[in-house]
């Protein structure tokens, strides 16, 4: 069917753009775009109009939606399908279509208000603007006197979805040395086995590249349930021909839409890969060029200590002038048994080099120690993973490990995708390390269509913002002192002795919640709930537009916006267009856009901080200021060129320098053979390239923390082992169940869980899964209501028996607000173990402390009604 | 002219966004719903079930009005107030219907649903209006009552393919949504549309109860024999 142009009498167009004429202004309004267009007939047209606009919570998807408005209020959304290359549309999901039950529905904010109960109490007072400002800025004034500023802790919550006025707490942040959680440090979600091998905080392809792969494997990502928008690029991959495998243990969505999918038993992720990474080796069919080019697999190791050799201790060697104090000189020796000293800022090494063996070298001290190749400890470290013990671990079966090893050794591009599920674990890191030796041994990294990539925690922004970010400029004599930094779960499961994070002297005092519901949402929630009852942390202000579990706990609730009310600029790491967050809207009630609530508190702290936010014009012309600021300071390239008119227009692809336009994850490294890491925004080069001291990819690690636990080479460790059973050693009796929790289709994390829409659909209760004959062998059926606990906490759900689910587990669904679940959160289970090879290094979101959301065990027991 | 549907089960995620857009769109009052997303043989959207093969299976079946062209709710329909329009779709008009429930008898797809309560008050738990706005009226034959935002109790609706966007050769809500592309709208008479497209060259393309002589508008193709198949107990 062919779509016709919507016609409009002159008379009823020019009613159109009057009643639109407020938001024309500042954005575009577009009736008649598309083939989905829709005009009401007649006086029903100048009623309605259509805005174009993001929708951006952290799903990180950022689909373009087009907003239908009558009288002022959002009556429909739907896909704004007008991405330039169509493959990518529509983008959307149900939560997306459902939107406007949390715009207009029960919880939403519309007034600032003050906490008069008790913590935890549903007892505020409405106030002003002025009372609410002048009462948080008082109160982090004195916080900040008594404690230091940086006792002022914050956190923002996905960046990359709204680069203004997420950026603006970051910016009022750096005006006061406040102390900064990242999102990926708060969620605990940062993949670590990225800065470990590959120096970056993650990297993925862009979901329009799957289908440029040939055979993908995923590793714990549910992309039919968690990734809506991006699901269908799967299905074009199967179409091209890609054979698509999942491994998970469970039967999930994806897993059934996959070729093959095998049920390897929780985290034993690792023990798969090395028994595949065994047979690669054995088999010869590794791709030799590329492993002594691009990784640290020829480097020499030290037989005496597990240290990589240092060029500088070797008899006749002499390190490369002008190497950048953040980089070590290593060894490698070629098949003439010369000794090389390896330059880190250089890929150029000739490929005569030995990949095997034992080797004396003669050291400066006169000793000689005995060494060996990186890539010849691995191969000796492998040894255990035989296709028959992997299947005693795993469960996989011996002949299709091996099967699947040639296969992807044989197939190119060879993409291999790295969920969350797999990496929240304590051993998560090791899993990841592990993994990304199948796609680098086979030379997949870093071309179309091929190598690894991280599905989750998609908080990275995807070019500097350090104009709008990091304020630097003296104004009337005021000197931004900038911020600091302070792993959130330090705040309330530290100090460690083994941290690497400065300690700050009276630990957090006053705390800035933007966009998030840690309360119900983190493991340490209960914890939280503690500082707040204990008075430990003196202020809470939370800046949301639902009053969430975590506004409960607050002190001062600022009513901010959602994503229909303001202008803001967005770029997500999944697809490759940055987009214009267009005001469809004027705020609800009293709610502002953040970036004018943060101007107003900085007004209030001192009044030349105001400067720093455009202080003459209302908060959509300062957004759009900001956003020009951004465009227009971008130091990458990335974004250069486009303006703010073009994003009116619609979305617009990022520059790369890819040949073919498509963003290749490591093209710099790989195809023009510049040094690992590439930079991960926002931090510097120096500060992340440290994790990469050879300038290559790194599977071997000898820092002292790795060399003490065995870790220098990735190995299998079972789950719970060095933690809940460490912890509690009976725990393995009490507690026989594994505790996951995952996400569902209807919700993204616990936005959504008080939707009404989504309630209906899930029958209003929060469910437990578990499998028929584990549920039958507790007397349990289906529908029961029953209470999961361990040492911990516990939760309460309604029993549904899933056949797809692997015995000895419990699944949660994650993001029910307490409310729903019995009083507690989920998360309550989880206990908050710190792994120290996590502490080695502390950059903020690129090296931190990890969160192991799937390091528990629970039992299980149906509620007797009383 | 015969418009038509066509849903792809291969590409189908069973992500309910149709669902959900369907009943916005058409503001549908809380516990009614035009249009479902099944798990076939699961009891919980998303359980796995088992076929007769022993096999893990996971197909979904979104099901609406079939849009038929031998429609038994039409046929029963004591005031005519379910008739079909020019286009070949199936409409109730709310002005005639009576609410006696017959066609929900003589429909053997369980897809038309009884508005028991005032919708405009169960709205209201929502705290807001939503979908779209404006009553549609089919002109062609006297003013039929076809689509309005609050349809009163005690009449009988369903899907209507979206007339109020159809209407404007814009596509229905659900088609619209679909992000994994596995709806197809269109003309079933011209071979070039995008719903006779889709058919074409499908290993199988089925409609739901064919044995039933309704004639189905809806067509579910697949590549695979797995789809709609019977599963184990």
């Amino acid at each position: 069917m062919k779509s016709g142009e919507i016609s409009l009498s002159r008379r009823s167009f020019l009613k159109v753009c009057g009643a639109a004429g407020a938001v024309a202004a500042v954005g575009g309004v577009s009736l008649t775009a598309g083939r989905d267009a829709v005009a009401a007939k007649n006086d029903d047209a100048y009623k309605m109009r259509t805005v174009r606009t993001v929708c951006s919570p952290n799903c990180t998807g950022a689909c373009g939606m087009k907003a239908t408005v009558v009288n002022d209020a959002i009556v429909t959304v739907s896909p704004a399908a007008d991405y330039p290359a169509p493959e990518h549309n529509p983008r959307g999901c149900s939560k997306g279509a459902a939107m406007t039950n949390l715009i207009y529905g029960p919880d939403r904010l519309k007034k600032p208000m003050l906490q008069k109960g008790k913590p935890g109490e549903d007892k505020f007072e409405e106030v002003t603007w002025d009372e609410a400002l002048n009462y948080a800025a008082r109160e982090l004034k004195r916080i900040m006197s008594q404690y230091g500023p940086e006792s002022v802790g914050f956190f923002i919550q996905v960046a990359g979805t709204g680069y203004v006025h997420k950026g603006a707490l970051i910016r009022l942040a750096n005006l006061n040395g406040w102390s900064v959680q990242g999102g990926y440090d708060m969620n605990g979600d940062l993949p670590m086995h990225a800065p470990m091998t590959f120096g970056v905080q993650s990297e993925e392809l862009e979901s329009y590249q799957w289908p440029d792969g040939r055979y993908i494997m995923i590793f714990g990502s549910n992309i039919l349930s968690t990734r809506t928008p991006d699901a269908q690029f799967l299905r074009q991959a199967q179409d091209n021909g890609a054979k698509i495998v999942v491994f998970d243990p469970n039967y999930c969505a994806t897993a059934a839409k996959a070729d093959e999918w095998f049920a390897i038993k929780n985290s034993t992720d690792a023990a798969v890969a090395l028994g595949m990474v065994k047979v690669i080796l054995e088999d010869k069919i590794y791709d030799a060029d590329y492993i002594k080019t691009y990784t640290d697999l020829p480097i020499l190791v030290r037989k005496d200590n597990n240290k990589r050799l240092l060029a500088q201790d070797v008899e006749g060697l002499s390190t490369p002038a002008n190497i950048p104090n953040y980089r070590e000189c290593y060894v490698v020796c070629d098949t003439r048994y010369n000794f090389i000293p390896v330059n880190p800022e250089s890929l150029e090494l000739p490929l005569n080099l030995l990949l095997e063996g034992e080797i004396p070298v003669k050291l400066k001290n006169g000793r000689t120690v005995n060494c060996k190749p990186a890539f010849q400890m691995l191969k000796e470290s492998v040894q255990t993973y035989t296709p028959q013990e992997v299947e005693k671990i795993s469960g996989m079966p011996a002949a299709d490990l091996t099967r699947i090893a040639r296969e992807i050794a044989a197939t190119k591009p060879f993409h291999l995708i790295y969920g969350a599920s797999n990496y929240q674990w304590y051993h998560g890191d090791l899993k990841g390390r592990a993994l990304a030796l199948l796609p680098v041994l086979t030379g997949n990294l870093g071309y179309e269509g091929g190598g690894m990539s991280t599905l989750a925690g998609q908080y990275k922004v995807r070019f500097p913002l350090a104009a709008w970010w990091v304020p630097t400029e003296e104004i009337d004599g005021f000197k931004p002192p900038g911020n600091k930094a302070y792993a959130f779960e330090y705040m309330v499961h530290g100090p460690t002795e083994t941290m690497t994070c400065p300690k700050l002297s009276h630990g957090i005092k006053a705390w800035i919640m933007l966009c998030g519901n840690p309360f119900d949402q983190h493991n340490l929630n209960n914890k939280l709930k503690q500082q707040v009852e204990d008075g430990t942390l003196e202020l809470v202000i939370n800046l949301d537009f639902q009053k969430t579990t975590s506004s409960l706990y607050s002190n001062v609730l600022l009513p901010g916006v959602s994503w229909y009310e303001k202008t803001e600029l967005t770029a997500t790491p999944l697809h490759p267009y940055i987009q214009l967050m267009q005001q469809v809207v004027k705020p609800i009630g009293e709610c502002r856009p953040e970036l004018w609530i943060f101007r107003e508190l900085a007004k209030r702290l001192d009044p030349v901080q105001e400067k720093y936010f455009f202080p003459y014009q209302d908060a959509e012309a300062a957004a759009e200021e900001a956003i020009k600021l951004i465009l227009e300071k971008d130091p990458s390239g990335i974004v250069k060129g486009i303006t703010l008119d073009q994003l009116r227009q619609g979305p617009v692809k990022m520059n790369n320098n890819c040949p073919g336009g498509k963003k290749i994850p490591f093209y710099d490294q790989i195809q023009l053979r510049k040094p690992f890491p590439p930079q991960s925004y926002p931090e510097a080069i120096a500060r992340t390239a440290q994790f990469l001291k050879s300038g290559r990819i790194q599977f071997y690690r000898d820092e002292d923390a790795f060399i003490k636990v065995g870790e220098q080479l990735p190995v299998h460790k079972p789950p719970f082992e060095d933690t809940v059973y460490r912890l509690n050693s009976k725990a393995k009796t009490l507690y026989p169940y594994a505790y996951l929790t995952r996400n569902s289709i209807h919700r993204i994390h616990s936005t959504h869980s008080n939707n009404l829409v989504f309630r209906e659909l899930q029958d209003d209760s929060a469910k437990v899964w578990m499998n028929p004959e584990d549920a039958e062998a507790k007397g349990l059926a289906d529908g029961d209501d029953v209470r999961v606990f361990n040492d911990q906490g516990e939760v309460r759900g309604a029993l549904v028996v899933d056949l797809g689910l692997q015995r000895g587990t419990v699944v949660f669904e994650q993001g029910w607000w307490s409310r729903y679940t019995g009083g507690t959160s989920y998360n309550t289970l989880i206990y908050p173990f710190i792994n120290p090879t996590h502490e080695v290094y502390f950059v903020p979101q690129m090296w931190s402390p990890n969160t192991n959301w799937n390091e528990a065990v629970c039992d299980v027991e149906k509620v007797v009604k009383k | 002219m015969r418009y038509g549907m066509v849903i792809d089960l291969d590409r189908c995620i069973g992500c309910q966004t149709c669902m959900v857009s369907c009943h916005i769109h058409n503001s549908q009052a809380p516990g009614v719903w035009w249009n479902r997303v099944f798990t076939q043989g699961g009891l919980t959207h998303q359980n796995a079930v088992i076929n007769s093969k022993d096999e893990y299976r996971m197909d979904y079946l979104p099901v609406s009005c079939q849009m038929c062209d031998k429609p038994s709710c039409q046929s029963v329909c004591p005031t005519g107030a379910t008739y079909t329009d020019e286009n070949g779709v199936v409409l109730v008009d709310y002005k005639r219907c009576i609410g006696c429930r017959f066609c929900m008898t003589a429909c053997p797809y369980n897809v038309r649903q009884f508005n028991w309560q005032d919708a405009k008050k169960a709205k209201k738990e929502y705290g807001y209006e939503y979908g779209y706005p404006f009553d549609v009226k089919d002109g062609k034959k006297e003013k039929r009552l076809v689509y309005t935002q609050h349809r009163r109790s005690g009449v009988v609706e369903k899907c209507t393919f979206c007339i109020q966007y159809t209407k404007d050769n814009a596509r229905p809500a659900c088609v619209q949504a679909c992000t994994a592309n596995a709806r197809f709208f269109g003309d079933l008479d011209k071979s070039n549309s995008e719903a006779s497209a889709h058919m074409k060259g499908k290993k199988i393309v089925r409609q739901l109860l064919a044995d039933k002589g309704t004639k189905p508008k809806v067509f579910y193709v697949s590549s695979k024999e797995t789809a709609l198949k019977e599963v184990k107990e």
